[in-house]
C-alpha cells in the first residue's frame, strides 16, 4: 500500500500539565533554531478551539502538534508528502519525527519538565480517505506493517490495538504498550 | 523550472478523479481538468506567471504569508528552503502552502457537503474549517498540487470554488435567517442562489479589474444582508397592484469597506423580481468596461462610481440593460422560486419551559431565535474566531441530520445555524452540542469577537487579529460566566481587521478595531487603530469614527475602560453607537489617548510583540496581496483554453478516440478565434457558425491574422484551416485527418497568440506616442 499521508500521536501522562499557549514561544525558537529536520515554516494557533488541534508547528514536510483532539493531549505528527520505503520504514519516520519532537518539549525549559510522554501510548491514523478508507479489508492490508513497526518500536514487549469503529472518521488505531519506555529508548530503537 | 516529482500520486493508486467520475457536475468536473491541466503545464514552464496567478485565484487557491519564501523569524529575515524555487504568480514560490477559499453561496450548507468540507480540511490542511466574514469556508496551508482533487471532492457534494478569489463576482451572500426570519418581506433565499450560478462563469463578469460582491436582504433594519458594504446589494420589498402582490427589490450599488468605506447607494426603489438578473449583468458590464484596470487601489465599483458620478453610471447601466441580449435565465429560475422550499426533519413542537437546566437556559437566550413558523427555532452555532474542527464538522453533520436535514448556514459573523430545529428538541439539540464542544452561548454577544486571519495567514497583515481576537473573548468568556458583564456591555459587538482593509468588517462594529504600527524609539510596536460607534443593524448603515491608536498589547484593557465609562455615562437606554455621537469625537479621543502610551523597550519590551505572537514584532512579513489578484484580460484566458482543448485533442488520439479528437481540435480552434473576435465584439454568440463568420470578417479578410513576417505565419493559411474544417460538414473521419488538424489547430492557435502579441504592442506603442505628445506640454506647465 502506497500510504504516506499518516500520522502518529504519543498521549501526554497529564493531560492538563501544560499551559498549551507556552508552545508558542517553544516553537518560534524551534523555527529560528532549525531544531527539527523539517522545513518548519510557521506557528498556527488553535488553543482557542476547544478540543482541537491545539498548537501546531507547521512545516512543509507534515504538521507537528501538541494536540488536544478529543480531550486527550498527545505529541502528533503528520507526514503530507511522499515518503520513501516501505510502509514499516515510513512509519517509523513519522513516528521518529513526533517521538523527537516530544523529547524536545519534555526537555524544554520553558515548559519546565511539566509534559510527560510515556511513550507506551499512541495513536497511528491514515490521512488519506483514498488510499486507505476506514474499512476492514484496508485495515487488514495495514496490520501486518505497523505490526512489523510496533515490534521494533516496543522490542517485543506486548501491546494491544483498538481500532476506530466510525467509518466517517479516519482508519485509526490506537496502541497500548506494556510499560513505561524512555523516548530516547524509542528514539534509538528507530534509528 | 521543472519541479521536483516527490508530490505526483503514484501510478498504481486510484485517483480522486477517477473515484468520483459521475459523481461531478460535467461541467465543473471538466473545470477542474483544465485548471489541473494548468498546474502541468505551469510547472512545464509554458504559463507565464500573471496568467496562472489568476487561473489559480479564480479557482480559490489563494496565496498565504510567507509563500515568497521570506520570513522574519524573530532575529532575522530567512529564506525558507522549499525544495522548488519555481513560482505559481508572482513572488509566490511554488511549494509554499497557500489558502483555499470555498465558496457557500448564501451560506447553504448540507450535511453531505459538511462531511466532505470536513474531510478536505483534515486530509489537506490543520483538520479546521474556517468560516469568513462572507459566509466562505477556508482551508489554511493546502499545497497547490492537492488543490485539484480538493475541488473534485468538493465538487461531488456541489460546491464549486470557482471564482472565490480574483477579479471575478465572488460569494453571493444573504441573512442567515432568509425564509425564517420574522421580519423580512419574503424568503431571498432562492433569488441570491440563482444570482451566484448566474453571474458564476458568466461571460459579463470575466473581463473585471476588480472583485465584486453582492448581497441579499430580507429587510432593511436587520444586520445579517450587510447590503451597505457590498458592490451590489439587494433589499426584499413587496408591493400591492390591482389585487396582487408582487415581489422586488430596493436595489443599492457601489458600497465597500476597505480602507476608506463607501455607502451603497440607492440605484433604484423598486426592481422587479424578473430584472435583477439584466441589472446585474448590466452593472457588471459598466464596470468591466469602464473600471480600473492599473490603479488596484482605485478598482472597485465604488471608486468609478465617484469618478464618473452616479448618475452617469446610473444612466450608462440603463442604457446597458436596454442593449443586453434577451437571455431566459432570467426569469426562468421564478419557477424554482414558486416552488423553493425547506424541509424541516422533524415535527413543529413548543418547548416547556418550566425547570429549564441553567446552562441550557443561558445558551438558549442567547443562541435560539424563533422562527416566524410556529414550534420552530434557529440555534446558532457560535465557532471561536470561526474556526471548527473536521471531527466538529463531522459529528455536527450527523447532529445536523437528526434535527434540522439540510438546513445549516454560515453567517457573517463566522458562526453556523441549524434552522428548522423543533423547539421541544433544544434540550437534547444543546446536550449533543455540549458533546462536542459547540454549545458556547453569546451568539452575536460582546464576547462572540470576529477577526480576519490577520498575521496569522494573510500576506497583507499588520497586526494579529486572531491573536488580539482570541484573547479578548477567552477572558470575556470567562468574564460572562461569573457574571461580571453588564447587559447593556453584552450587546455590544467587537471585530476586528489585521490591515486597514476591513475583511473583518471592523467600520460596522460598536467597537472596531484593525492593525497599524508604529515607531518607537527606532523598534516598531504593533497598534490598532479604533473605531467606535459603528453600526451592525439596518444593513450596516453607519460606519464607526475612527479615533486614534492603541498598542496591541493595551488593548484589552482599553475595552475594560470604554465599556465602563459607557455604563457610567450612557443615558437610560442609549445605544452604545448614540453614546458615541452624544459624547463626541473629543471625548472618544481622551479614552483613546489614555491607552496609547508606549513604554520605553527597555522598561516593558512585552509591547515590541504581538498577541501569541513572540517575536519582536516587524512588518517585514507583508508582501504584495493577491485579494486584487492580476488584471488578465478574458482573451489570453480563451487562448490558453484553447491550447489546453488541443491537448485534450491529442489525449483522444492517443486512446484512439478520432472523431473526438478531431472535433476537439476544431472547438480549440473556435475557442480561439471567439477570444479574438470579442476583443472587438463582446456579445457574440456560442455559436460556431456565428464565431467562424465574424473571424472570417475581421480578421482574414482584413488580413489582421497574418503576420508581417509572412515566413512565421504564412499568410492566411492558419486562418483558412479553421474556416476549412468549419465548411466540411460531411467530414470523414480518420485518425491520419485528426492529427493532421491537431498539428493545424496548433498553428492557428500560435498564429492567434502571434496577433495578440502584435496588438498589445500597438496599443503600448499608441499609449507611449500620446504621452510623449503629452509630457512636454506639462513639462512647460510645470516649470
Amino acid at each position: 500500500m502506497d500510504l504516506y499521508k499518516f500520522g502518529v500521536k504519543f498521549f501526554a501522562a497529564d493531560a492538563q500539565s501544560v499551559d498549551i499557549l507556552k508552545l508558542i514561544p517553544v516553537y518560534h525558537r524551534w523555527i529560528q533554531q532549525n531544531a527539527l529536520d523539517d522545513l518548519l515554516i510557521d506557528v498556527a494557533d488553535y488553543s482557542h478551539v476547544p478540543a482541537g488541534p491545539g498548537v501546531m508547528l507547521i512545516a512543509y514536510e507534515g504538521n507537528y502538534a501538541l494536540d488536544e483532539t478529543g480531550h486527550e493531549r498527545g505529541v502528533l505528527y503528520y507526514s503530507k508528502n511522499k515518503l520513501a520505503g516501505e510502509l514499516p520504514e515510513r512509519l517509523a519516520r513519522v513516528a521518529g519525527k513526533a517521538l523527537k519532537a516530544a523529547q524536545l518539549m519534555s526537555a524544554d525549559a520553558e515548559l519546565a519538565g511539566a509534559l510527560k510522554v510515556p511513550g507506551n501510548r499512541l495513536q497511528f491514523f491514515a490521512n488519506d480517505r483514498l488510499a486507505a478508507p476506514n474499512t476492514d479489508a484496508v485495515y487488514g492490508e495495514i496490520e501486518p506493517a505497523l505490526k512489523t513497526f510496533l515490534d521494533r518500536l516496543y522490542a517485543g514487549a506486548r501491546y494491544t490495538l483498538t481500532r476506530e469503529t466510525d467509518p466517517k472518521e479516519r482508519l485509526s488505531v490506537r496502541v497500548q504498550a506494556e510499560g513505561e519506555v524512555s523516548l530516547n529508548t524509542l528514539l534509538a530503537r528507530l534509528v | 523550472m521543472a519541479l521536483p516529482l516527490s508530490r505526483r500520486k503514484p501510478q498504481t493508486l486510484a485517483t480522486w478523479k477517477e473515484r468520483l467520475t459521475g459523481q461531478m457536475p460535467v461541467d465543473l468536473a471538466r473545470e477542474i481538468d483544465v485548471y489541473e491541466g494548468q498546474i502541468e503545464l505551469k510547472k512545464q514552464g509554458k504559463i507565464e506567471d500573471k496568467l496562472f496567478g489568476e487561473a489559480r485565484l479564480r479557482r480559490g487557491a489563494y496565496g498565504q504569508r510567507y509563500d515568497n519564501g521570506q520570513r522574519h523569524d524573530g532575529i532575522t529575515h530567512r529564506t525558507l528552503p522549499f525544495p522548488s524555487r519555481g513560482t505559481k504568480g508572482t513572488e509566490t514560490v511554488w511549494d509554499a502552502p497557500g489558502m483555499q477559499r470555498i465558496k457557500i453561496p448564501f451560506g447553504g450548507l448540507n450535511p453531505k457537503q459538511m462531511d466532505v468540507l470536513a474531510d478536505v480540511a483534515e486530509e489537506y490542511s490543520d483538520a479546521i474549517c474556517h468560516i469568513t466574514t462572507r459566509q466562505d469556508v477556508q482551508l489554511h496551508y493546502v499545497h497547490i498540487e492537492d488543490t485539484p482533487d480538493v475541488m473534485r471532492r468538493l465538487a461531488s457534494v456541489g460546491i464549486t470554488t470557482r471564482e472565490a478569489c480574483g477579479n471575478s463576482v465572488r460569494n453571493v451572500t444573504a441573512c442567515s435567517l432568509a425564509g425564517v426570519c420574522r421580519c423580512e418581506a419574503f424568503d431571498t433565499t432562492p433569488y441570491a442562489k440563482a444570482m451566484a450560478y448566474h453571474l458564476l462563469g458568466h461571460p459579463d463578469t470575466q473581463d473585471m479589474g476588480r472583485k465584486f460582491k453582492v448581497a441579499f436582504s430580507g429587510c432593511k433594519t436587520s444586520s445579517c444582508g450587510l447590503t451597505n458594504i457590498h458592490d451590489l446589494g439587494f433589499i426584499a420589498k413587496t408591493w400591492q397592484s390591482n389585487g396582487v402582490t408582487h415581489r422586488g427589490f430596493e436595489v443599492v450599488v457601489g458600497g465597500g469597506l476597505g480602507a476608506v468605506p463607501y455607502d451603497a447607494k440607492l440605484f433604484e426603489a423598486t426592481v422587479p423580481e424578473e430584472e435583477i438578473m439584466p441589472l446585474a449583468q448590466a452593472t457588471c458590464r459598466v464596470f468591466a468596461r469602464l473600471g480600473e484596470k492599473r490603479n488596484r487601489g482605485r478598482a472597485r465599483l465604488k471608486f468609478l462610481i465617484e469618478k464618473i458620478g452616479f448618475d452617469e453610471f446610473r444612466r450608462l447601466v440603463i442604457e446597458e440593460r436596454k442593449v443586453l441580449p434577451r437571455d431566459a435565465r432570467w426569469t426562468d429560475y421564478l419557477k424554482d422560486v414558486a416552488r423553493y422550499e425547506e424541509k424541516p426533519a422533524k415535527a413543529a413542537a413548543n418547548l416547556d419551559v418550566a425547570n429549564l437546566d441553567p446552562a441550557f437556559a443561558a445558551w438558549r437566550a442567547t443562541n435560539v431565535y424563533a422562527q416566524r413558523q410556529p414550534g420552530y427555532v434557529v440555534a446558532t452555532v457560535t465557532l471561536p474566531l470561526g474556526d471548527i474542527t473536521s471531527w466538529q464538522m463531522r459529528q455536527l453533520a450527523d447532529v445536523a441530520r437528526k434535527y434540522v436535514g439540510d438546513n445549516v448556514r454560515s453567517t457573517v459573523e463566522q458562526n453556523l445555524v441549524l434552522r428548522w430545529v423543533s423547539e421541544a428538541d433544544l434540550p437534547a439539540l444543546y446536550a449533543e452540542l455540549a458533546r462536542l464542544d459547540l454549545a458556547l452561548p453569546g451568539a452575536g454577544k460582546i464576547e462572540d469577537v470576529v477577526a480576519c486571519p490577520g498575521t496569522d495567514t494573510c500576506k497583507l497583515g499588520i497586526a494579529a487579529s486572531r491573536g488580539l481576537a482570541a484573547v479578548l473573548h477567552e477572558s470575556l468568556v470567562e468574564r460572562q460566566q461569573k457574571g461580571a458583564i453588564d447587559p447593556a456591555v453584552r450587546d455590544l459587538h467587537i471585530k476586528m481587521s489585521g490591515c486597514f482593509n476591513s475583511c473583518g468588517q471592523h467600520h460596522l462594529a460598536d467597537i472596531g478595531f484593525y492593525g497599524v504600527s508604529r515607531k518607537i524609539g527606532g523598534a516598531t510596536v504593533p497598534h490598532f487603530r479604533v473605531l467606535m460607534g459603528g453600526e451592525w443593524e439596518n444593513n450596516g448603515a453607519t460606519y464607526g469614527l475612527t479615533i486614534g491608536a492603541v498598542p496591541s498589547k493595551r488593548i484589552p484593557e482599553f475595552i475594560d475602560h470604554v465599556t465602563q465609562k459607557y455604563l457610567a455615562g450612557r443615558q437610560p437606554g442609549e445605544r452604545f453607537k448614540d453614546y458615541c455621537a452624544r459624547i463626541g469625537k473629543k471625548a472618544l479621543k481622551e479614552m483613546v489617548d489614555a491607552f496609547s502610551a508606549v513604554p520605553a523597550y527597555a522598561v516593558d519590551r512585552t509591547l515590541y510583540s504581538d498577541w501569541r505572537d513572540p517575536r519582536e514584532f516587524t512588518i517585514s512579513d507583508i508582501t504584495t496581496g493577491e485579494c486584487a489578484g492580476e488584471v488578465v484580460p478574458q482573451v489570453e484566458f480563451d487562448l490558453q483554453a484553447a491550447e489546453q482543448r488541443n491537448f485534450e485533442a491529442q489525449i483522444y488520439l492517443e486512446q484512439n478516440e478520432v472523431r473526438k479528437a478531431d472535433e476537439t481540435a476544431y472547438q480549440s480552434m473556435l475557442v480561439a478565434a471567439r477570444g479574438l473576435v470579442r476583443t472587438q465584439l463582446w456579445d457574440l454568440p456560442e455559436d460556431a457558425d456565428r464565431t467562424v463568420a465574424e473571424f472570417k470578417t475581421r480578421f482574414y479578410d482584413t488580413q489582421l491574422f497574418q503576420s508581417p513576417d509572412a515566413g512565421q505565419y504564412a499568410g492566411g493559411k492558419f486562418a483558412l484551416y479553421l474556416l476549412n474544417r468549419h465548411a466540411d460538414k460531411e467530414r470523414v473521419f480518420s485518425v491520419e485527418k485528426a492529427r493532421h488538424l491537431i498539428e493545424e489547430a496548433q498553428l492557428f492557435i500560435e498564429a492567434a497568440y502571434g496577433y495578440y502579441q502584435r496588438m498589445t504592442e500597438q496599443q503600448a506603442q499608441a499609449k507611449a506616442a500620446s504621452f510623449a505628445a503629452f509630457a512636454p506640454a506639462e513639462a512647460e506647465a510645470t516649470t
